[in-house]
């Protein structure tokens, strides 16, 4: 009877097991059914409600990560054991799923208080609050089963404890990944996958309104003030011009939040919540041929442009009074400041490397060891004067042994002043828009400065001299500032008194003028008659104010664009407003043409400037006071170009190993963290020097566009090939990256391409100087062992490895031909170590 | 820094600063569910490219012919060839073209382009403006359309360049001012064009440096391999500008050593085919740009090739000079259709023929807008060299484009039978023109490139009309 009796009570427990079973498998299924037919929220505390119901809503998404792993993990440890139930794993799988159960119910009723308080989108909420909750009910039963089969050990409970886990498993991972949806946006996994539809090759932080589109809710302050911000960029440039400071067509304004809900003179044109019934959207979205469509002039938003102002006025047209302090332009400061140099330490000594020091503690960067004596050298031919050090003054540096041999090398190699000018004068010509050949020359449009620049640069002349002498011209420098002109009619923002201010805006001060001499810029504060006044110092009588390049009918004086660094004679000549300008801009107290200046020296030696772009120079830079400690000490000094370089080529700093990135697009990025100098890959002209200079030279005397040896002083040193830098652009070196110069130009592209490559491959200049000192190099050594090693000596400044040594001693054989030493040259000069600089 | 994908530069953006947000670019990212993508009509341009002006009443658009005869009034004259028949009921072509004339069942003739006015007139202003869609200078370098193409579709094939420019040199007058725009400007280089100075010498560009052998040429690259294994620096780990250098290099191989490198070499077209396309480097260009449309180019652009005062730009003789013309075009041109046509490529390939302006005996310009005269033009014509087509001429010419969902045997827009012979009817500019090419092939309005912070669009601010009425 007792026996009986326990066989029945079993059989029954069984039965309310598999009953408990079929009632979770249908939980599922009828949630499913019921978030269609009923409202999808429970009734829960809404944002007003008591602060604690709210803290407990937010700690659900760190919560249930628990239930995640516990639960996982403990159907994974019922797999491996799944042989033998009693395994030793087995109070820790019941401790998982006790523990894993208690927090997935936790998580759950967390999970209906946050549910009340989020702006989520209905659908994937719904889906994550029934798998959340029916796995919370799962996990339950399981429990609850598990209990059973402990205190009556009836083991055939075990196969339904364990399918239930398992089911549990699934449930708290489908939750998991729609609730995972909810917070990263549902395409978060599937944006990384290459052969998904929602593929972004690049992610960065999402704005997050995907989910906003069909949601019924209202936004977050920051959600506001963005949509907000987009809708005003978009009424910006396409309806101010006629709605807006300038122009109230129809007593209509659209720039300013008071006068965008009055309306215009037909009314309301905003009905806050409904797009459809708003005029504003009646208006956008009318064909183009009804009179009333708006913009007019057969103009059409596009249409998602259409999409975000619709949304905007869905959610209630939202304006917080916050919402500019987004949009405030960063603005750097005009004057110069001169920190307080930190103190100096045995080692550090050099100021560059107190503020670097003071840079690394805050960023918990250790100093690396500096790098050896081959790739110092190598680094301040390249960046000094463009050239590889020969084997020779290889040798000669390794060996010396004076404690200061460094900085005795950089003074000695900034020395070499006209392999220092035929260096610098490429950057100089990308910058000032200096070519020998190009648009202009034809019609007498254009003027070469290069003379003048190569002895500016030859006699290191000072800065502020450099500049004032290329703002206020003598004939052999006007080039600058007459620019390009180009017969017929030009666009008004493209005349060449508006050129002039451009560029010196550009080059000068990393001041981006273009968009303001078109009209109001969006991207700085700089207004249309600040570019205009500018202007009209090169110009000879004030030029009429034109925007978008229709003319207004407005003048303006000639002005600075800072009044604090003088003022400009409106009644002057040109030539005296020039002599003004140019004497305005280089006062010390214009710390920003300091700072820019330096800014580019530091980017051209580092490979990326303390600020970026450098020719935005109201971007921050990664170290305020390094910059302006070096523009300030740069103004102290004379002005002297080289001492910078001097000072910046010999910290500790400078000599740091080279630092390597795997993505262009990050490094000028404001989180970029400063650790050292960038790898660069060798110029153009660097390259193509570096070919000459060990191989054969690649160019004939005859293709040069500017010879600076022609009525050389006695003291001129004449390089013993034709630099490329004097050279015509030809298509080996535009290949190379050499810059057409026909808008200034402040930096190269160091992405290889196909087209760069080819040139490289089977260029017919380039090969052909190979085979040329293929025969000569065949003539001049006597066997393969030494061609290798001279080549290596070379080109690396060192010995082949004995691997390296073996593969090309093998591809030359032991008395090679012209073919296969032209072919081991072309393999040395394509290998990464010879174009990049380490 | 600078990528034109929008949802790329918002992100950006809104990770750093909303700042550029103001700079007006239109916003699509966050709206997801509403993307607005348009269907591809072609995978492949061919721009054939009359260079020098070509004027449309002695080509396309023929008016009342009056033959040569001395002491004829100059304004009497519209027209120095005979109007011949089309397979087009009522469409007549100049005489000379009448090969073309029997396919324009498979396209559509425009008569209605409008240059713009941009005072004095120079060929390579002009040129400039057609090909990039902004007037020069301008203060950014403005891409080709090819480089545009290329940028935003990439390669077809991707051993094949995406953006092939054939027959132009640069060692020519105003060479500087041509190069200003056969440039990917501010899309970097990658996008550039790969010149093909000379089709019939075309194999050079794809093959190993002169007197270098398949052998040895696979072995250099051996070598190269093995050299970069053996590399001290390997230990420095990959970094981009080491990548990106070993992935350009491989580019260049494989192309070297592809298959398709073949549609390079016209030789191996047969002698019959050959000999068709034969009219000199024009025609070749079109056997080369037909021969990379099967391998899959993405745009290839061929020219009869601008030097001033010849070819198109025709300051005297024009009719005498046009003959000549005509010849190198007619037939390859024709042949060109008819071959894409059989393989079935024509479908998916847009072909445009264009120049940048028009030519007419006595206006200069337009008649509203009358510029200071390049030519020289006696009342009376009393020799033989003053006959033709001499002053240059915007305010109406003539587009042939085939191909690509374009219209079969279609005519849109009309110019006037009479003096001026300008366009009154449909009249269409370059802006319209672009977009309709950036439409066929699926690339929407408001694509752009930031530059400067500036957004930079494929038409003027991205406000380029589709002429839908060109699409069937």
């Amino acid at each position: 009877m007792n026996k009986i009796s326990n066989h029945t009570f079993r059989n029954r427990k069984k039965l309310g097991i598999i009953l408990l079973i079929f009632l979770a498998c249908g939980i599922v299924p009828l949630t499913f059914f019921t978030s269609k037919a009923g409202p999808v929220i429970t009734p829960s505390p809404d944002k007003g409600s008591f602060w604690l119901w709210n803290l407990f809503g937010h700690l659900h998404p760190s919560i249930v990560h628990f239930p995640i792993a516990l639960i996982l993990i403990a159907a994974i440890s019922e797999l491996f054991t799944i042989n033998n139930f009693q395994s030793k794993l087995r109070p820790g799988i019941n401790l998982l799923v006790i523990a894993g159960v208690i927090s997935s119910i936790i998580a759950a009723v967390l999970g209906l208080l946050l549910a009340g308080s989020g702006d989520y989108g209905k659908d994937i909420l719904a889906i994550h609050q029934y798998t959340g909750i029916a796995t919370a009910c799962l996990g339950s039963i399981a429990l609850f089963i598990l209990i059973q089969l402990k205190k009556t050990k009836d083991n055939q409970l075990i196969k339904y404890y364990r399918s239930v886990l398992f089911v549990t498993a699934i449930g708290v991972s489908v939750a998991g990944h729609f609730g995972g949806s909810l917070t990263h946006g549902s395409d978060y996994l599937s944006e990384t996958i290459p052969w998904s539809e929602d593929y972004k090759p690049v992610t960065v932080s999402n704005i997050e309104f995907a989910s906003l589109k069909n949601d019924t809710s209202r936004l977050t302050k920051k959600q506001q003030a963005d949509l907000n911000i987009q809708v005003r960029a978009i009424l910006a440039h396409n309806c101010y011009k006629c709605h807006g400071p300038d122009k109230v067509k129809g007593e209509l304004r659209l720039d300013r939040k008071d006068m965008i809900f009055k309306g215009g003179e037909h009314g309301v044109i905003i009905t806050a919540g409904n797009p459809m019934e708003s005029e504003i959207v009646k208006r956008i979205t009318l064909p183009s041929n009804d009179k009333k469509a708006m913009p007019s002039k057969d103009k059409r938003l596009f249409e998602t442009e259409v999409d975000i102002i619709k949304l905007w006025i869905q959610k209630g047209a939202p304006w917080p009074a916050d919402a500019d302090k987004d949009i405030q332009f960063r603005i750097a400061k005009l004057e110069p400041r001169n920190p307080q140099l930190p103190v100096a330490s045995a080692h550090l000594n050099n100021p560059v490397d107190r503020w670097v020091n003071e840079y690394f503690k805050k960023n918990n960067i250790p100093w690396a060891s500096p790098v050896d004596d081959r790739t110092y050298l190598k680094r301040i031919y390249l960046d000094i004067i463009g050239l590889l050090p020969t084997p020779s003054e290889e040798a000669k540096f390794i060996t010396d042994t004076r404690p200061e041999k460094r900085n005795l090398w950089v003074r000695q190699v900034l020395d070499r002043k006209d392999d220092y000018a035929v260096h610098w004068i490429s950057f100089w010509n990308d910058a000032l828009r200096n070519d020998y050949t190009g648009t202009g020359y034809i019609t007498g449009g254009r003027f070469n400065i290069s003379d003048w620049l190569y002895k500016s640069l030859e006699n290191n002349k000072p800065y502020n001299q450099f500049v004032q002498q290329l703002i206020n011209p003598e004939k052999d420098s006007k080039g600058f500032i007459e620019g390009i002109k180009w017969r017929g009619v030009i666009n008004a923002s493209q005349r060449t008194e508006m050129q002039a201010a451009q560029n010196v805006s550009q080059v000068f001060l990393g001041l981006n003028l273009k968009c303001a001499s078109c009209h109001n810029s969006f991207i700085s504060d700089w207004k249309l008659t600040d570019a205009y006044a500018f202007a009209n110092i090169f110009a000879d009588s004030s030029l009429e104010i034109n925007r978008c390049d229709k003319p207004t009918g407005k003048y303006t004086g000639p002005a600075m664009l800072w009044k604090q660094l003088g003022t400009i004679d409106s009644s002057a000549t040109t030539k005296v407003k020039r002599q003004q300008l140019s004497e305005n801009i280089t006062k010390p107290e214009n710390g920003r043409l300091y700072r820019t200046i330096v800014n580019r020296i530091w980017a051209q030696l580092m490979g990326r400037g303390m600020v970026e772009p450098v020719d935005v120079m109201d971007n921050e830079p990664w170290s305020q006071d390094l910059l302006d400690w070096l523009a300030y000490n740069f103004t102290e000094g004379k002005y002297d170009v080289k001492e910078l370089i001097y000072l910046i080529a010999t910290s500790n700093t400078y000599q740091l190993p080279s630092v390597g990135f795997k993505d262009p697009n990050k490094i000028i990025t404001p989180d970029f963290i400063f650790r050292g100098m960038l790898r660069k890959r060798l110029s153009a002209e660097q390259f193509t020097d570096a070919v000459s200079s060990i191989i054969e030279p690649v160019f004939a005397d005859s293709l040069k566009g500017y010879d600076p040896y022609k009525n050389n002083s006695p003291t001129t040193v004449k390089p013993i090939f034709t630099r490329a830098s004097l050279v015509i652009n030809n298509p080996f070196l535009i290949a190379l990256g050499r810059p057409s110069r026909e808008t200034v130009s402040t930096g190269r592209e160091s992405q290889a391409n196909l087209l760069q490559a080819l040139e490289l491959t089977k260029g017919k200049r380039f090969n052909a100087a190979l085979l040329k000192g293929a025969e000569r190099w065949k003539a001049k050594y006597p066997t393969s062992d030494a061609i290798i090693n001279e080549l290596y000596d070379k080109a690396f400044n060192r010995a082949p490895t004995k691997k390296e040594f073996e593969v090309a001693l093998k591809a030359l054989g032991s008395t090679a031909d012209a073919a296969s030493i032209q072919d081991l040259f072309w393999v040395v000069l394509m290998l990464p170590e010879f174009q990049i600089i380490y | 820094m600078n990528e034109w994908n929008r949802r790329q530069f918002l992100k950006n953006t809104s990770a750093a600063s909303l700042a550029a947000l103001a700079a007006g670019v239109p916003i699509t990212s966050f709206l997801s569910s509403c993307s607005h993508q348009i269907s591809s009509k072609a995978d492949t341009v061919i721009l054939l490219w009359m260079a020098g002006g070509m004027s449309h009443t002695d080509t396309f658009d023929p008016k009342k012919y009056t033959p040569f005869a001395k002491g004829m009034n100059a304004n009497s004259v519209l027209s120095t060839f005979a109007p011949v028949p089309t397979v087009l009921d009522g469409i007549n072509f100049s005489e000379g073209l009448e090969s073309i004339g029997k396919i324009m069942d498979k396209g559509t003739l425009i008569r209605s382009y409008v240059a713009a006015d941009m005072g004095f007139i120079l060929h390579a202003r002009h040129q400039y403006h057609w090909h990039t869609c902004y007037r020069p200078p301008q203060s950014v370098l403005a891409p080709h359309l090819g480089a545009w193409i290329a940028k935003q579709l990439g390669p077809v094939n991707t051993v094949i360049p995406p953006f092939i420019d054939i027959g132009q040199r640069f060692t020519l007058g105003e060479g500087e001012e041509l190069k200003a725009f056969h440039s990917a400007g501010f899309l970097g280089n990658e996008f550039g064009p790969f010149l093909i100075l000379d089709p019939s010498a075309g194999l050079d560009s794809v093959r190993p440096p002169a007197g270098m052998s398949n052998t040895r040429f696979e072995k250099r690259n051996q070598l190269y391999d093995e050299l970069i294994k053996q590399s001290p620096v390997g230990e420095f780990g990959s970094d981009y500008q080491k990548e990106s250098l070993k992935r350009s290099m491989e580019q260049a191989y494989i192309l070297l050593k592809s298959p398709e490198a073949q549609a390079f070499d016209l030789s191996k077209e047969p002698k019959e085919s050959y000999d068709i396309y034969n009219t000199g480097k024009f025609g070749l260009g079109c056997l080369m740009a037909r021969r990379l449309t099967e391998q899959g180019a993405r745009f290839i652009s061929v020219t009869t090739e601008y030097d001033p005062f010849k070819g198109w730009d025709t300051h005297e003789n024009g009719n005498t000079r046009l003959k000549e013309m005509k010849k190198q075009i007619d037939g390859p041109v024709a042949q060109l259709i008819k071959d894409l046509e059989r393989t079935g490529r024509l479908e998916r390939t847009l072909v445009i023929l264009a120049s940048e302006f028009s030519r007419d005996m006595m206006v200069e310009g337009r008649p509203e807008a009358k510029v200071q005269e390049q030519v020289e033009q006696p009342d009376v014509i009393t020799d033989m060299k003053n006959y033709g087509m001499h002053r240059h001429f915007t305010d109406g010419g003539s587009i042939l484009m085939f191909g690509g969902g374009i219209k079969k045997g279609h005519v849109y827009g009309k110019t006037a039978d009479e003096r001026p012979c300008k366009t009154i009817e449909n009249p269409i500019v370059i802006d319209q023109v672009h977009q309709t090419i950036y439409h066929a092939l699926g690339i929407p309005a408001d694509a752009h490139y930031v530059v400067e912070k500036r957004p930079f669009y494929t038409t003027p601010d991205g406000l380029g009309k589709v002429e839908m009425g060109l699409f069937s």
